[in-house]
């Protein structure tokens, strides 16, 4: 095992597990809501990207957008539905809801992009760049850089501006926001826009490193789990961090153990932490 | 309900049921269809009683319903063991998984509780999709015929109308089951802990323990529809772990309403009959069945029994002019 | 626009909240007028905070409620609760009234450009500090870190930033020592002056009397006595209602 090619990998997938989850973080941080759906719509993004540029033949910096696009919209079409649910805080009805919607949209992707594995293919992905005997290709760099930017653009926003502010208060407590003024529904409806924007893109950017499937998304919830619960529920630092924490451990535990269970293994991680400390490894979760 | 009909009703209805296929034709499609109803109806009962009693979203199911069918599969082609000694084996093994489960999960809060669950269920698809002992991608193959003889009477089932007492059997006695859950104090306090934790608390009532009592009940009864299943298929393998049994569950737990005895069954007949008679093709009907887990959840919270009501309170008297509580799940 | 011939700002008419079938709150009509603190008093349960969350346009569980809720003019019925506060109407609510993972500065924000009208005032940060100076040497503190009179200060000046035409008030007094519930409650009566209407919702009625213009007695979700305080201070009801929060 070649322990910087590791380290790159770690690095690597660790961004694109932070990447993935992003999306989460604000859900679960701001509104309390889980999206069981996350991994279908992951897969989603993924397959629209593949379908504009293998089929419709775009360019990949035309066919993100396209992607971006397509997980808002399912994810405003989500929430508006779950609306009601929302409001009342009922937790049941909507875990099982969006669990739902993810079978939904693994049929129709199923139904409208076919059953056989895919390579997302892009410019950047088959470039590579080399130091020495460690390599990683362009899309790997643009995973990192865009994760990067991504959370610092993120936590800027919720620290900084005024729409941060209003995500914060319906946070903490959606009735004392409504009290204060503030349309909780339409940030429950933007908040959902954005894990759907943020699930799409992770999908175009993430989806060239293996083959994609209309079946997969599973372990990209789990993975997403784990980074959000590790991070601290919430916590934009804390789910970066967590994010490339377990990139890493996937890497070398890949390596040096087993790649098929990695997943698995990450898994068991999060028991242990949970049942030592229900409350995660950061401070501040909810 | 009808209660003073009740004790009449109760085997009228049974033997309905019984021959039913039979009335339907008693075609091998026919006998199929209604051994996996009544399969998956016992799936979904274990189900039922963690989201309907206990209110919490176990996603963990079709790993009970998983162990039942490995179990049986393991000890009947590697073994030789009869029915009984399957059904005993699945049914310890599913107490033992919950068990663990249960502790795991005894402190956590309600989502973590269920993503924790989810998780399991997808490690436990990829073990058994890798896992050589239990078969990896192909799966166990040649499962014997269910034989369940005992004292010298010869009770076993070769084809689906043979499985068939079977299943209506094992149905009955989880309906009996959870009836008698839902009258007992262990199920007054799932309800309690459900509605007002902190009210069950102050009667004397421990949630977490609870909790942990109600899985260890729910598990056997979806593990030993896998083991029905296993003999049913002959075969078993990690797409027992799809998720198309777990979105098919909680269809069954949400369509018809709440704590309705007879809800999953029905439920679960109404998926299967539009899966085996009126498909659209198998993704298709994976859009339907997905949706109309959605709808009942979005639209009529209450099930078809609550759009019901609903809808003749309004035919009935004038319609208010403010809102109503639609879900079921009220906190106050 | 407003209709300055009517003598109040709030008026609620034929206000009912039913729970499956039980009435918790029937009122046939409460007014607040401009400038006049109105107390509504009454005994544990007797719809105070039910009135003023319906008022608000918000309640707890899912009841049904029927009535009309006027604001200058303005009929709010059938807006929801931050439609009502971005109309004037204005809740500092019992309990939780401040966000405690924000600064007092980040809870002082204004949210969004309001609307310039000129029978409001809309104070901002600046004008809350004089209000209550003591929030000003808190400002960089986090809602949490707050003592129970400070909180009442920064749920109260974060209304105001809101630029009411009436200002709710549910319980301000609970838990608050006695020295500071007399400094709320005179705050009442300055903003009053200033030309808010206010509604005070009190346990505390011994308090409430000295600084109410009017006052209201609940009971059982139904108005049983309303008056000036003057006169109210001799109902015998009001005694019992007295008594009965004596506790406190």
């Amino acid at each position: 095992m070649n322990f910087g090619q590791q380290l790159i990998n770690g690095l690597v997938m660790g961004h694109a597990f932070a990447l993935v989850a992003i999306g989460w973080t604000v859900l679960l941080g701001v509104a309390r809501l889980v999206n069981f759906g996350h991994g279908q719509m992951y897969m989603l993004g993924a397959f629209v990207t593949w379908f504009a540029i293998a089929t419709l033949g775009m360019p990949y910096l035309v066919a993100i957008p396209i992607a971006i696009v397509v997980g808002v919209l399912v994810g405003l079409l989500m929430q508006r539905i779950m609306l009601q649910a929302t409001f009342e805080q009922n937790l049941v009805s909507i875990m099982i809801m969006t669990l739902g919607f993810g079978y939904v949209l693994h049929g129709a992707a199923a139904l409208f992009f076919g059953s056989t594995g895919q390579i997302l293919d892009t410019p950047l992905s088959s470039k590579e760049i080399a130091f020495g005997d460690l390599w990683l290709t362009w899309q790997d760099a643009a995973i990192i850089v865009v994760a990067i930017v991504e959370f610092i653009v993120l936590k800027l926003i919720i620290d900084r501006t005024r729409i941060g502010r209003l995500v914060r208060m319906v946070a903490e407590d959606p009735k004392l926001a409504e009290l204060a003024g503030v349309n909780v529904r339409n940030v429950y409806l933007g908040v959902f826009a954005f894990e759907g924007a943020a699930v799409a893109f992770a999908g175009a950017m993430v989806g060239p490193r293996t083959p994609i499937l209309t079946s997969m998304g599973f372990d990209e919830v789990i993975m997403t789990f784990v980074v959000v619960v590790l991070g601290g529920i919430g916590s934009v630092t804390g789910s970066y961090l967590a994010g490339i924490a377990l990139g890493l451990f996937t890497a070398f535990f890949g390596a040096m153990v087993s790649p098929a269970y990695t997943t698995a293994a990450a898994f068991v991680v999060l028991i242990a932490v949970l049942v030592l400390r229900p409350g995660g490894l950061a401070a501040g979760a909810r | 309900m009808m209660t003073r009909f009740r004790y009449l009703l109760v085997p009228v209805l049974a033997a309905l049921l019984y021959f039913a296929p039979a009335i339907a034709g008693g075609s091998g499609a026919i006998y199929s269809a209604f051994v996996l109803m009544a399969i998956f109806a016992v799936m979904a009962y274990g189900l039922d009683l963690i989201v309907s009693d206990l209110g919490e979203v176990s996603l963990a199911h079709t790993v009970f319903f998983a162990v039942g069918s490995y179990t049986t599969a393991l000890l009947s082609t590697r073994l030789g063991a009869g029915g009984w000694t399957t059904l005993a084996a699945s049914l310890a093994a599913a107490l033992i998984f919950a068990t663990v489960l249960g502790l795991i999960t005894l402190r956590l809060r309600e989502f973590v509780f269920s993503l924790v669950t989810y998780a399991i269920a997808v490690v436990a698809a990829t073990v058994a999709q890798n896992w050589s002992f239990l078969g990896g991608s192909d799966g166990l193959r040649g499962i014997p015929p269910l034989d369940m003889s005992f004292l010298g009477i010869s009770l076993k089932a070769g084809n689906d109308r043979e499985i068939w007492p079977f299943a209506f059997a094992l149905l009955c006695v989880v309906l009996y089951l959870v009836e008698r859950f839902r009258r007992s104090r262990l199920g007054s306090a799932a309800i309690m802990s459900h509605l007002n934790p902190r009210l069950a608390i102050m009667s004397g009532v421990d949630p977490q323990a609870v909790r942990l009592k109600v899985f260890l009940f729910s598990a056997p009864l979806t593990a030993a529809a896998g083991w029905l299943y296993a003999y049913q298929r002959a075969y078993v393998s990690a797409d027992i772990l799809d998720s198309y049994f777990l979105i098919l569950m909680l269809t069954a737990v949400v369509l018809i309403g709440r704590r309705v005895l007879l809800g999953p069954l029905l439920a679960t007949m109404l998926v299967l009959s539009q899966e085996k008679f009126l498909s659209l093709g198998g993704y298709a009907d994976k859009i339907v069945l997905g949706s109309v887990l959605v709808a009942t959840l979005a639209f009529f919270p209450g099930g078809l029994i609550g759009l019901f009501r609903r809808l003749r309170s309004a035919l009935r008297t004038r319609p208010s002019i403010s809102q109503e509580a639609t879900s079921l799940d009220r906190t106050v | 626009m407003s209709d300055r011939s009517e003598s109040f700002v709030l008026r609620a008419s034929d206000l009912k909240v039913a729970y499956a079938g039980n009435t918790a709150l029937s009122i046939e009509q409460i007014d607040v007028r401009r400038g006049e603190v109105l107390g509504v008093v009454g005994a544990n349960g007797a719809g105070k905070s039910t009135l003023v969350n319906a008022l608000a346009g918000w309640s707890r569980g899912a009841p049904r409620v029927s009535g009309q809720v006027m604001l200058d003019g303005v009929d709010l019925s059938a807006m929801p609760p931050h439609e009502r506060a971005r109309a004037g109407l204005l809740l500092v609510p019992e309990g939780k009234l401040v966000f405690g993972e924000m600064t007092v500065d980040e809870n002082l924000s204004s949210l969004v450009g309001m609307s310039q009208d000129a029978d409001r005032r809309f104070y901002d940060r600046e004008a809350v500090f004089e209000l209550f100076p003591r929030l000003s040497e808190r400002r960089n503190h986090l809602g949490s870190q707050l003592s129970g009179g400070e909180r009442q200060m920064l749920g109260i000046g974060r209304a105001l930033m809101l630029g009411p035409r009436a200002l709710m008030l549910d319980e301000p007094s609970i838990g608050l020592a006695p020295r500071l519930v007399s400094t709320v409650l005179q705050t009442m009566r300055t903003l009053a002056s200033t030309g808010l209407a206010v509604l005070l919702v009190e346990q505390n009625v011994r308090a409430a009397i000295d600084v109410v213009d009017r006052l209201v007695l609940l009971e059982r979700g139904r108005v049983v006595a309303q008056g000036p305080a003057d006169a109210m201070r001799n109902d015998p009801r009001i005694a019992q209602a007295y008594l009965g929060a004596s506790s406190t």
